[in-house]
């Protein structure tokens, strides 16, 4: 498909593929070519003119763009001659005639492409003697950006970006010639889950971000390569610290997963590190009140409790922010139980927070995909909760696929931000209220057409708790028999895969609150998790965490599960532990520590150590390491085990695809028919997006969405009200989305005032009543 | 000497009403289509296109036949007519849309049939109401009497004709940036390759972009013959050419004539000499964007090679006089002005060089000039297109900056000493 062909630069032979373009061949070659507006992840525009090289034409030699020249064969090129310099020259200092000299103010210089190549390229001093182009100083375009039209040098990356990768072109060129300038729509806010990728891109500093501006010179910052996780995409990103404080996290360009890009959330979601509500000392709740003692005072007071309860069940809660590490010794610990006379293993259970956990398909005959697949399937097939909310990178993979010419067929009726991609959309009509499948897939011959037979990467979960799991085995099983099927698990909670690959027993909350008996002695362990505000389960686990026995958190915050603790053991977080992850690929990449352990927190491990070690118990890690040597004996391929070693090794610093056998089984609900169905967004009230300033402000909305039948038959018109289920009275935000069934109303899971509703029980949706009610969202 | 009126000649016989079908029929009208849909094929008339010579009217010159030749196989094609008349100086278009709409649709019917293209679109220009309105009205009058349509003259064939209005952007002129504005994008050039919008065009499809006076001609073509055509003019430049003459002529307006006169004569016969029967100190021999002659060059010939070999082009067919009491400084900043107006800001030099370029021409005219500022206007324009050689290379994506940068180098090659005169002189500093 794309020979090696040769061509000349600067008299050197060089080889490249055919079709190449100019910049990257030469850039492959160690050769730079100076650019602003061409991005290797963007399509090339030739705008900025900075790249323009001499290359040999029938007609004698010619000034082309670099970025938008194919190699072709025996191409001869010159990006040195006289002729480029001046033009270089040239383009430099119009490029500057109209930039503000505010470098000493702007939070890009430093690291700033212009400044750069203004030193590399540029005349030594501007000629231009009039006034500069002035624009309003920075206008905020969203909540979280700002613009400096002053900066901006017009490079099209920005609308670029927003048109072609994330699809939501809400910035644009307006005006022209001199007087262009980037700007929103009226009345339109950049609000998009991607914005921040603009402000990385940009090649200036026209935008910035409001959690950064200010706060550091780049020559002051500290990094070091990690892996996000907020959802189980697991981006490669880089941690910029400084005085030991996280200022910044950019995207790192990792060809298998994230190609670059942050969601807003993984990138903006680390101010709560150092939030002044953030728990430091180990806290014991006397009465109603908490009090700082001693870490060696607590793992006593737990050690006596367990003697006193004489063999008590222990519940583990766990969540997603774990790294592999961890839930390892999780797992030991249970299998130790049985060593101590106060505990026993039977006693012992692992619950996942997650109210979807019975949804994975990880039998052999089912094969792992990887987002590269998605690059070469022909059919993408979609059934899931809604992607671009919970698994937002995968949604830019995805759209890229689209792009390059895979269809996609989407099933559901809650994956709408994703159905305008969608070749074949099979909602309402297909999918029941709680999706299920309502006829035989190959009875779809849309569906049938565009997979028998064809690469098909299919990204499947349970969508709905309510929703049964044979269902979605119909359409797994057909895809599995008549398409060279590859398959995503759509879990999405950050680590979710690390838990299930390392924890031999684990179940999810329909198990923990269906399982919990108020009859027997229950010590709970909640292990960064926030399940009384995020769950369907969440009443229900209220009233379990109220009755047990005793309740441990290990977390970073006082939140609506860990006031219910009896002990807060403080840990740390992102940038603050060493270990490993796993995506849903299946691959295992790598968190770093940037940063010290602030106050006493420490690691979950060291505390479950801890208090066993304490208890006679002897399992002794000294670090993390030791623990990964343990963890990496179960993995499949040992030629590249996810150890520490060989993950900071350059060739695996983006993670390795390597597996453990998974083995899950949980049940689905006795309950199938729920009038709410709840769904995640990207942002919400967490403990964590709540502390960080920046981006607190956009999980704040509550909402509800159903069609306009479904309204009417609630006799609503306008589009604020309320939501009301016993004593509990919401004030909302009412969207007409008629992709949706008849009958059905959406509600967020992961926003306050939800936090008491339960999506089983019946509910009322009343219209705002008077101007005061109506001013409240 | 006299005008041969091809294409203006159904307009000057009926100043009042040559725009209705009626009248359009009555002299012979529409008889072009109907003959060349019953008794040609489309190979036929692509052969008389060709042997008559026509070069393109925008500005260009490109040979028409060829043109069409080069339209890609499809299944969908299009044709454009490109009625986005802006060029300073230009106004042949104008009389053409308003007072002959008919002529230019009998001359897309053909041109379809040629090329078997079922859509065409008319773009144009925003400022260009009452052109647009008699152009609009004249389609609804075609598609009324069959000629446009399902199956028009019975031939079995489909037209469909699309009238749209730019929205005052003189870039949508360049014919990209024209298929981008159809499209609904914003009107700024696409990158080259693909060169030929007939290969990769509106949509991405083949399209032919052909200009309104090149398409008006047609009918004349058919009529007659491409022999008949071919034997006007000159070689190389053949048939009529409207040509719209203006500044400082006592009788300006457009002037229908065979190619191959003098400047000269041309200023002479139809302009009735300079106002004041002052002398000519410069004139532009083909639009805004053409490098200017002086009045010494008057005896350069009016065909297209002629005026490329003298350095500059016939372009769009306008000529602009300036006679000796002219400040050739405001002149050309006036039309620097226009292109940096003009300017679509897609690529830097040309977005950030004309602008710069007015501002220096602005300062030099207003007394606050420096001495650099030759060196400096140069040396800007060098950076806009290298060498300042004719005709222009470009750092830009299109030619409109070299545009701006025309008047500048016409100033200094011929002018220098006007330019001097309003800097304040060099300091010599130890004698240097």
């Amino acid at each position: 498909m794309s020979e090696e062909i040769k061509f000349t630069v600067n008299g050197t032979e060089l080889e490249a593929k055919s079709g190449e373009l100019l910049i990257e061949a030469c850039e492959n070659s160690g050769i730079h070519i100076p650019r602003f507006c061409w991005h290797k992840r963007l399509e090339p525009v030739g705008m900025c003119r900075m790249c323009l090289v001499e290359v040999e034409t029938p007609r004698g030699k010619a000034l082309v763009p670099s970025c938008t020249t194919e190699i072709t064969e025996d191409l001869v090129v010159d990006t040195e001659s006289e002729v480029v310099k001046k033009a270089q020259e040239g383009i430099l200092e119009f490029l500057l005639i109209n930039h503000p000299l505010d470098c000493p103010v702007c939070d890009k210089a430093g690291e700033c492409p212009l400044q750069d190549q203004t030193m590399a390229y540029g005349p030594g001093e501007s000629r231009f003697v009039e006034e500069k182009r002035h624009f309003e100083k920075p206008i905020p375009i969203s909540e979280i950006i700002l613009l400096d039209r002053e900066r901006c040098i017009l490079c099209a990356r920005c609308t670029r970006f927003s048109d072609e990768i994330s699809g939501d072109p809400l910035i644009e060129f307006i005006q022209r010639g001199n007087k262009t300038e980037v700007n929103t729509f009226p009345n339109e806010p950049f609000r998009s889950y991607f914005s921040g990728n603009t402000v990385q891109i940009c090649p200036v500093g026209a935008l910035t971000s409001t959690s950064y501006r200010f706060k550091a010179r780049p020559w002051d910052l500290k990094s070091i390569s990690s892996t996000c996780n907020c959802c189980s995409v697991g981006c490669s990103i880089e941690l910029n610290t400084s005085q030991n404080k996280m200022l910044r996290i950019l995207g790192e360009d990792n060809e298998f997963t994230n190609q670059g890009w942050l969601s807003d959330k993984g990138r903006y979601n680390f101010d709560y590190l150092h939030s002044e509500n953030r728990v430091l000392n180990i806290l014991e709740k006397n009465d109603d009140s908490f009090n700082e003692i001693s870490t060696s005072e607590a793992i006593k007071k737990i050690t006596s409790k367990v003697k006193e309860l004489k063999n008590p069940n222990i519940k583990f809660l766990i969540g997603s922010h774990s790294t592999n590490e961890e839930y390892f010794v999780i797992n030991q610990i249970s299998n130790h139980l049985n060593k101590d006379k106060f505990l026993s293993k039977e006693k012992s259970n692992v619950y996942f927070c997650d109210d979807l956990l019975s949804r994975g398909y990880f039998e052999e005959k089912y094969t792992q995909a990887t987002f590269e697949d998605l690059d070469k399937s022909e059919t993408i097939v979609l059934w899931s909760e809604d992607i671009k909310d919970n698994l937002p990178v995968l949604y830019l993979r995805i759209k890229k696929a689209v792009r390059n010419g895979a269809k996609l067929i989407v099933f559901g009726h809650t994956n709408t931000a994703i159905a305008g991609l969608a070749d074949f959309y099979f909602g309402k009509d297909v999918v029941s209220n709680n999706f299920d499948l309502m006829l035989n897939p190959a009875e779809l011959k849309d569906f049938k057409n565009n997979v028998e037979g064809k690469r098909v990467t299919a990204i499947v979960g349970k969508a709905a708790v309510s929703q049964k799991k044979e269902s979605l085995d119909k359409l797994v099983d057909y895809l599995n028999e008549i398409s060279e099927l590859k398959l995503f698990n759509s879990f999405s909670k950050g680590n979710t895969f690390g838990a299930l690959q390392n924890i031999h027993e684990i179940k999810g909350l329909n198990e923990f609150s269906t399982e919990f008996d108020n009859e027997e002695k229950n010590i709970v362990f909640t292990i960064g998790v926030n399940p009384v505000n995020s769950s369907y389960f969440g009443k229900a686990i209220k009233e379990n965490l109220i009755a047990a026995d005793y309740v441990i958190s290990l977390d970073l915050f006082i939140n609506d599960t860990t006031e219910l603790a009896d002990l807060i053991l403080p840990t740390t977080s992102l940038g603050e532990k060493e270990g490993t992850i796993t995506n849903m690929e299946m691959r295992v990449m790598k968190q770093n520590k940037i940063l010290p352990a602030p106050g006493s927190t420490l690691s979950e491990w060291e505390y479950l150590i801890g208090i066993l070690n304490a208890m006679g118990i002897n399992i002794e890690y000294k670090n993390e390491i030791e623990i990964n040597a343990d963890l990496v004996r179960d993995y499949s391929d040992k030629e590249s085990l996810p150890t520490f070693d060989n993950l900071n090794k350059p060739s695996n610093l983006y993670g390795v695809i390597n597996t453990k056998p998974i083995n899950i089984t949980t049940k689905d609900l006795k309950k199938q028919d729920f009038p709410l169905l709840m769904v995640r967004r990207l942002y919400g009230d967490s403990s964590t997006q709540i502390n960080s300033p920046s981006i607190s402000m956009l999980g704040s909305e509550r909402f509800i969405e159903l069609n306009s039948s479904t309204a009417e038959k609630y006799g609503i018109s306008s589009k604020v009200g309320n939501f009301i289920q016993g004593s509990n009275s919401i004030s909302i935000k009412i969207d007409i989305n008629n992709l949706l069934p008849d009958d059905l109303v959406i509600a967020p899971i992961n926003r306050r005032g939800f936090e008491n509703i339960d999506p089983s029980k019946d509910f009322e949706i009343t219209e705002a009543r008077n101007r005061e009610e109506l001013s409240v969202n | 000497m006299k005008e041969t009126l091809l294409l203006t000649k159904h307009m000057r016989e009926n100043p009042e009403n040559s725009h209705l079908i009626e009248v359009y029929e009555k002299n012979n009208g529409y008889s072009a289509a109907k003959k060349a849909l019953k008794e040609n094929n489309p190979g036929e008339i692509i052969e008389e296109i060709k042997t008559s010579n026509i070069r393109g009217r925008g500005g260009a010159g490109f040979p028409t036949g060829v043109k069409w030749g080069f339209l890609a196989e499809d299944e969908e094609r299009y044709l454009v007519i490109n009625a986005d008349e802006s060029e300073p100086g230009t106004f042949k278009d104008r009389i053409l849309l308003e007072r002959d709409p008919h002529q230019l649709i009998e001359g897309v019917i053909i041109t379809c049939f040629a090329s078997n293209i079922s859509k065409a679109f008319i773009y144009v220009r925003g400022e260009y109401a009452k052109p647009a309105r008699r152009v609009q009205d004249a389609v609804e009058q075609a598609y009324e009497k069959g000629y446009l349509g399902k199956n028009i003259f019975d031939s079995g064939k489909d037209l469909e004709v699309v009238v749209h209005l730019g929205a005052g952007a003189y870039i949508c002129g360049e014919e990209t940036a024209l298929l981008n504005s159809l499209e609904g994008r914003r009107g700024e050039p696409r990158l080259k390759p693909p060169y030929f919008p007939a290969v990769k065009g509106l949509y991405n499809k083949p399209t032919l972009v052909n200009n309104v006076e090149t398409i008006s001609s047609v009918p004349w073509i058919i009529n007659n013959s491409g022999k008949d055509y071919a034997n006007l003019g000159v070689e190389g430049s053949t048939g009529t050419r409207i040509f719209s003459l203006s500044g400082h002529v006592n009788t300006p307006g457009n002037f229908e004539i065979e190619m191959g006169c003098s400047f000269g004569e041309f200023i002479d016969t139809f302009g009735k000499g300079i106002r004041e029967n002052k002398s000519v100190k410069a004139y532009i021999p083909g639009g805004a964007s053409a490098p200017w002659f002086t009045g010494e060059q008057l005896d350069i010939k009016m065909t297209i090679d002629d005026v490329a070999d003298a350095g500059s082009m016939l372009g769009s067919g306008a000529v602009v006089v300036m006679d000796e009491d002219t400040n050739l400084v405001l002149a050309a900043k006036s039309i620097v002005s226009f292109f940096a107006h003009e300017s679509c800001g897609q690529c830097t030099p040309c977005r950030e060089g004309t602008t710069w370029l007015e501002m220096i021409l602005d300062r030099i005219a207003s007394g606050r000039g420096r001495a650099s500022d030759i060196d400096l206007l140069l040396d800007v324009c060098d950076n806009i297109s290298p060498g300042l050689t004719w005709p222009p290379k470009m750092t830009t994506i299109c030619p409109l900056g070299p545009s701006a940068v025309s008047p500048i180098t016409s100033l200094m090659h011929s002018f220098r000493e006007e330019v001097e005169s309003l800097l304040p002189r060099k300091v010599l500093i130890n004698n240097e």
